[in-house]
């Protein structure tokens, strides 16, 4: 080549002295081990995901869960379809799990203090210790929480043979509802709910979508009654508390009555309904003593606005009333309970939305009383108290500090602890056998009377730590001391238990029987109650006070602790990085504590956002962060369960403060449960200042088109038509100024892909179009989806000073606007939330940014974003509407974090990521995918079965966990697929799409008020 | 005679630079990467732990590809065979020669022991790329079309096909089928 060097040349040369390390052919930079099987399990197909049935044990519901393991190793949890209560959904709490398998600070094996430092032995020298001091001990106390009916009925045996005193200690315990249960209708239960069928629900505070008892049970049932119906009916839900918690900002309307006034406005409205018919029985003279103008003062709420609450209970069928939760639980809690159940007795609802016969939990349930663990406290504090087991609690921290707990515990000469992870409790014991994580452990739940799910373990117990069930240390140690039954391990024992239940059932095959249970993860047997279709009321065998209780305390501001909706009581959860760092549902505030305060009283105090404030009550002090929030009344400030952690492990000490500090143990005088809601606070403003981790962008909506709602009267009336247009026309307008000229289309699926849009686009005809719908009038904002989605895409999570700096990386976010919400009187409640998550617009402005085409619009209608492929410039974020586009500034997916403070992902918990979806480094753009590896399996899945994908085959992380089924996900090119008609529903709308015209492919369905909505923005 | 010149110094400018990057670019690479040269076996080692001939089994025996690599028609994976599957026949199979006898030997003393045999990965695509066996084997798609005529090979050490992204597509592109990124990136 005498005329010089051509082109291809010299690229052939540079790609050959780049070839040398390429002789491998492959990106083996290192020497990787294919390691086999010696003798495989016939159950397990590398590569292929292996189910189990369990139910979750994070709190007392017991919803039914599947769990996916890949060769032997748990990498994520479902709902089980099968199951009555989740019917396939979960909650955070139960997402968050994973975690708590995998928690790094678990206890590595037993151990024992010695010289003041726990040290490890042995299980055989552990046991040998426990039996000695068992046998040496004339008596203890073996405080334990909830535990299925198997393992209560074991730990009872045992205890029963070697002299123990049992105390369930629940820190959220429903005492004064079983009470006002057993006075009312003569059953100490706690009645189960239907809400689902209640044309009408008023609550006094139940907090039923965020705990209390039954969240995925009551999410679905809210949503089924609330949501709009088929034929045009939609559910009324008015929540009558001081305080809105995320249940409460779901309401229509809210009656913001004064603290310790609720079973006053309920006997008002008893008063209203019964009007002089003698339905209340023995109560009908307190009830007629009880007019709502009689209340209307004390309540701070008008008369009128109680009538017509209660006028609301009987219009339109069954309603269903509910008490307070947790954080309304005041001195005369039992009273107010007791004033619900007659006000639902009088409006009927008895039977029919809340039945006593089959009540929640089972005849298994027990509770002790807060009265018995303070018995129990000053027994120790006797110093003469030789032992105590603890085993699912953690009364060092729950408990008050004012019960005195820590100081008796000290004093009891050897302290046994049950605990998993090192916690408050067991940071003061002698002895540590450690427990195993549910998921790897037998068992059994009731969640309902007569109706059980067997909870087997999905995994080997997690190798790098030496742990053991509970029921296998009792029973070794009970062999040991020469009592009990003789057998071998819980596993046995536990399936003693249901051979003879089910003997008792008339079960000839056992192992059918058994193996079924385990397939499906439920039992049903035959109840075990007494049927009863009339209850009646009963007089009452104990002095009631209705009247508003006692508040310690000077001033006029009231203290409300209330359980997190993130970690419930937070006393064994909180070493978790993602609920850490899920935006609490209602500040949007993550890792840190706040306090919840109204407008007015922060102005008169001179408070604003973040300002630390100094919370002093008779019985101690504490310093948090200010948080001003509207859906609370001016005399309540709030404070969340869950912070204040001291030893519960690296993610979860440190963080914020433990509000059980600032109230005293008290026991309320009919059930003997704990007073929550007791003390007023006196506020003082320090001089410092907390930036407290908020997502929140804006709360207010700022006339943007971004949750419209339409009122039910108008959405009656209207038309069929899908319409797409918000009614402002910015884009007509722009094309009125020139130069701008959009692609006018209606937003159906048979115009996409948009001409000029289609670059890139090389697919086939038969391909599949994916959207999304969400029903915002479904949506509960409980931001269980944004727990799934992290779980399910191995989404990191930063760490504090990220998300002040806003860098969360949530793939979706709840965001929550308020529109109209008065803490001065009674009146309609309307705050929006919003699932926000990569559109997927079919005109997306991220995809023509990209230099190196690492995002661009798959053929089936997905925007998709090739990690490998990325460069980080961060131009497709930056030109994002929606700002759902995340950026991994650091690498927060390493053993160690490149900073401290910063996400990371210590061993084992790198055993939770999900080997579907590639884990990401820094300097890559993440987004939302549509769950494209799960849109990708299945259609692996159908190519290999009969080559049709069914709308059943694809659900995404987030549509699957959704209690309230408020995503829809599909194919929209289908037309009988449920997401091609629900996009054209005229409610449909599609998020600031007339401004930007991005076309995107989830639509959402406009909230349905029972108000008109004045403002102008929207 | 100045152009030639002018190229030939610049395609050694390249060559040189070339290299130099190449020197530097590895020391950044992961904690437990070597860095390699055009000399690539100065220090990693695929040696097998145990000297398995493809040769025999697939090729005199004519044992079919998925009786070991069992999972290749359901799942994304191949599968490796499980140390039940050699013992099957090595039970009874000792050997016809020392050398195999030894290795026999060892196959035999790691399921005594309980224990998998460590085979070293020679196939393999990037982390970020998700590649299911199961729908080229449902697609017809010969295992010798990428893993090369396996029978051939005394002992697999180089992967004579490139295995590339390029290489992919090209194949993906002859048989008209789905090609977008996603189908294997996400």
């Amino acid at each position: 080549m005498n005329d010089g060097l051509k082109r291809r040349d010299f690229l052939k040369v540079v790609g050959a002295s780049g070839a040398g390390a390429g002789v491998l052919g492959c990106s083996t930079e290192k020497v990787e081990n294919l390691m086999p099987y010696v003798t495989p399990p016939e159950e397990i197909t590398p590569g292929v995901a292996t189910w189990y049935s369990t139910v979750c044990g994070e709190c007392e519901a017991g919803c039914g869960m599947w769990v996916r393991t890949q060769e032997g190793r748990v990498v994520k949890v479902e709902g089980n379809p099968n199951d009555p209560v989740s019917k396939g959904a979960l909650c955070s709490k139960g997402h968050s799990s994973l975690q708590g398998l995998y928690n790094p600070d678990r206890f590595k094996g037993p151990m024992i203090r010695e010289g003041g430092q726990l040290k490890p032995i042995s299980w055989v020298e552990a046991e040998e210790v426990l039996a000695g001091h068992l046998e040496r001990a004339d008596n203890y106390y073996l405080i334990t929480g909830s535990t299925g009916p198997s393992l209560t009925g074991l730990v009872d045996s045992f205890a029963g043979d070697t002299g123990g005193k049992i105390l369930n200690y629940n820190p959220l315990d429903h005492g004064p509802l079983r009470e006002a249960s057993r006075i009312v209708f003569g059953r100490d239960v706690v009645p189960w709910y239907d809400l689902g069928s209640a044309k009408c629900i008023i609550s006094f505070g139940a907090d039923f979508l965020d705990g209390w008892l039954s969240p995925l049970r009551d999410s679905r049932g809210f949503s089924k009654m609330s949501a709009v119906g088929e034929g045009g009916f939609k559910g009324r839900f008015v929540f009558a508390a001081p305080r809105l918690s995320l249940t409460g900002q779901n309401a229509d309307e809210w009656l913001p009555i004064a603290p310790g006034t609720e079973a006053l406005v309920a006997l008002a409205m008893a008063n209203v309904i019964s009007g002089g018919t003698a339905e209340a029985g023995p109560y009908q003279e307190i009830v007629d003593a009880h007019s709502p103008e009689d209340v209307a003062a004390k309540a701070g709420v008008s008369a009128e606005s109680i009538r017509r609450a209660a006028n609301h209970l009987v219009e339109d069928g069954p309603s269903l009333v509910l008490g307070p939760g947790i954080e309304g639980q005041h001195r005369n809690s039992t009273a107010v309970n007791v004033a619900v159940a007659i006000l639902n007795f009088v409006a009927g609802n008895v039977g029919k939305t809340v039945d006593y016969s089959s009540p929640q939990f089972g005849a298994s349930s027990r509770s002790s009383s807060y009265e018995s663990m303070q018995d129990a406290i000053g027994d120790m504090r006797t110093g003469e108290v030789p032992l105590v087991l603890v085993h699912a609690a953690n009364p060092a921290y729950a408990l008050p500090s004012t019960s005195g707990f820590k100081e008796a515990f000290g004093q009891v000469s050897f302290k046994v602890s049950f605990a998993s992870a090192m916690d408050e409790t067991a940071a003061m014991a002698d002895l540590i056998l450690p427990d195993r994580h549910f998921l790897e452990s037998w068992g059994d739940s009731s969640w309902r009377s007569g109706r059980f799910s067997i909870q087997q373990p999905a995994m080997q117990p997690v190798p790098h730590f030496d742990s053991k069930q509970v029921g296998d240390v009792l029973l070794s140690v009970a062999e040991n001391m020469g009592v009990g039954s003789g057998n071998q391990s819980f596993y046995e024992w536990l399936r003693l238990q249901w051979q003879s239940k089910a003997a008792t059932e008339g079960v000839s095959d056992f192992e059918h029987f058994w193996r079924e249970g385990l397939r499906t993860g439920v039992i049903d047997t035959e109840s075990e109650s007494e049927s009863s279709s009339s209850e009646a009321l009963r007089e009452t065998d104990r002095a009631l006070v209705f009247d508003s209780p006692e508040f310690d305390g000077e001033g006029d501001l009231h203290l409300m602790v209330y359980p997190s909706a993130r970690f419930g009581d937070g006393s064994m959860n909180a070493n978790r990085p993602w609920l850490q760092e899920l935006a609490d549902p209602v500040s949007k505030i993550a890792w840190h504590s706040w306090v919840e305060m109204h407008p007015d009283r922060a102005e008169s105090l001179g408070v604003q956002n973040g300002d630390v404030l100094t919370l002093s009550t008779d019985y101690g002090a504490l310093e948090v962060p200010a948080w001003i929030y509207p859906g609370i009344r001016q005399d309540v400030i709030a404070l969340a369960m869950g912070g204040g952690h001291t030893e519960a492990g690296r993610f979860a000490n440190g963080n914020g403060v433990n509000p059980m500090d600032l109230i005293p143990a008290e026991v309320e005088a009919l059930s003997g449960g704990l007073v929550h809601f007791i003390t007023k606070v006196a506020v003082t403003p320090t001089d410092d200042r907390y930036q407290l981790a908020s997502i929140a962008g804006s709360d207010v909506q700022s006339n943007r088109p971004i949750t419209p709602v339409v009122s039910l009267e108008e959405w009656t009336r209207g038309t069929t038509e899908h319409s797409d247009e918000g009614g402002h026309g910015p884009l007509k307008e722009l094309q009125g100024i020139g130069g701008f000229v959009p692609i006018e289309t209606e937003g159906l699926p048979e115009n996409f892909p948009l001409d000029g849009s289609k670059h890139g686009e090389y697919g086939k005809e038969d391909e599949p179009r994916w959207a999304m719908a969400i029903d915002l009038d479904k949506c509960t904002g409980c931001s269980a989806c944004v727990t799934a989605c992290q779980s399910e895409n191995n989404v990191p999570w930063v760490g504090e000073s990220q998300v002040a700096m806003g860098r969360d990386m949530g793939w979706i976010r709840m965001e929550r606007y308020y529109e109209a919400v008065d803490a001065t009187q009674a009146g309609p409640v309307d705050i929006r939330f919003l699932p926000m998550l990569c559109q997927h617009c079919n005109n997306a402005p991220c995809e023509p940014v990209c230099p190196v085409f690492a995002t661009y619009h798959t053929p089936d209608g997905l925007n998709a974003q090739i990690y490998n492929r990325c460069v980080g410039t961060r131009y497709c974020a930056n030109n994002c509407p929606y700002k759902v586009r995340v950026f991994n500034w650091y690498t927060f997916t390493d053993e160690e974090p490149v900073r401290e403070g910063l996400g990371h992902i210590p061993e084992p918990l790198n055993w939770q990521l999900n080997p579907d979806v590639t884990v990401r480094e820094n300097g890559v753009m993440e987004k939302c995918s549509f769950c494209v590896h799960r849109i990708r399996n299945a259609q692996n899945r159908a190519a290999l079965e009969d080559g049709v994908l069914a709308e059943t085959d694809v659900v995404t992380a987030c549509q699957q966990t959704c209690a309230a089924e408020a995503i829809v996900f599909g194919n929209i090119k289908d037309p009988n697929s449920k997401i091609s008609r629900i996009s054209k529903d005229q409610r449909s709308y599609r998020v600031l799409n007339e401004i930007t015209n991005t076309q995107p492919a989830v639509s959402y369905l406009k909230k349905v008020t029972f108000h008109e909505v004045v403002s102008e923005g929207h | 005679m100045t152009k030639r010149w002018i190229g030939r110094l610049t395609i050694g400018f390249v060559i040189i630079l070339g290299c130099l990057a190449l020197v530097f670019s590895q020391e950044n690479g992961e904690d437990d990467s070597v860095s390699s040269s055009a000399e690539s076996s100065t220090v990693l080692d695929f040696t097998q732990p145990i000297a398995f001939p493809h040769t025999i089994h697939a090729g005199v025996d004519q044992i079919d590809c998925q009786y070991c690599h069992f999972s290749a028609e359901r799942s994304v994976d191949a599968g490796i065979p499980p140390v039940s599957t050699c013992m099957g026949c090595h039970m009874v199979i000792g050997g016809s020669d020392e050398v195999q006898q030894a290795e026999i030997q060892k196959v035999r003393d790691y399921w005594a022991a309980k224990e998998p045999i460590p085979w070293v990965r020679i196939y393999k695509v990037a982390d970020h790329v998700h590649f299911p066996h199961m729908r080229h084997v449902a697609a017809n798609v010969d295992c010798t079309t990428c893993h090369g005529e396996v029978k051939e090979f005394e002992v697999i050490e180089t992967v004579n096909q490139p295995l590339s992204m390029g290489w992919c597509v090209s194949c993906h592109v002859e048989q008209n089928v789905r090609r977008d990124c996603t189908v294997c990136h996400y």
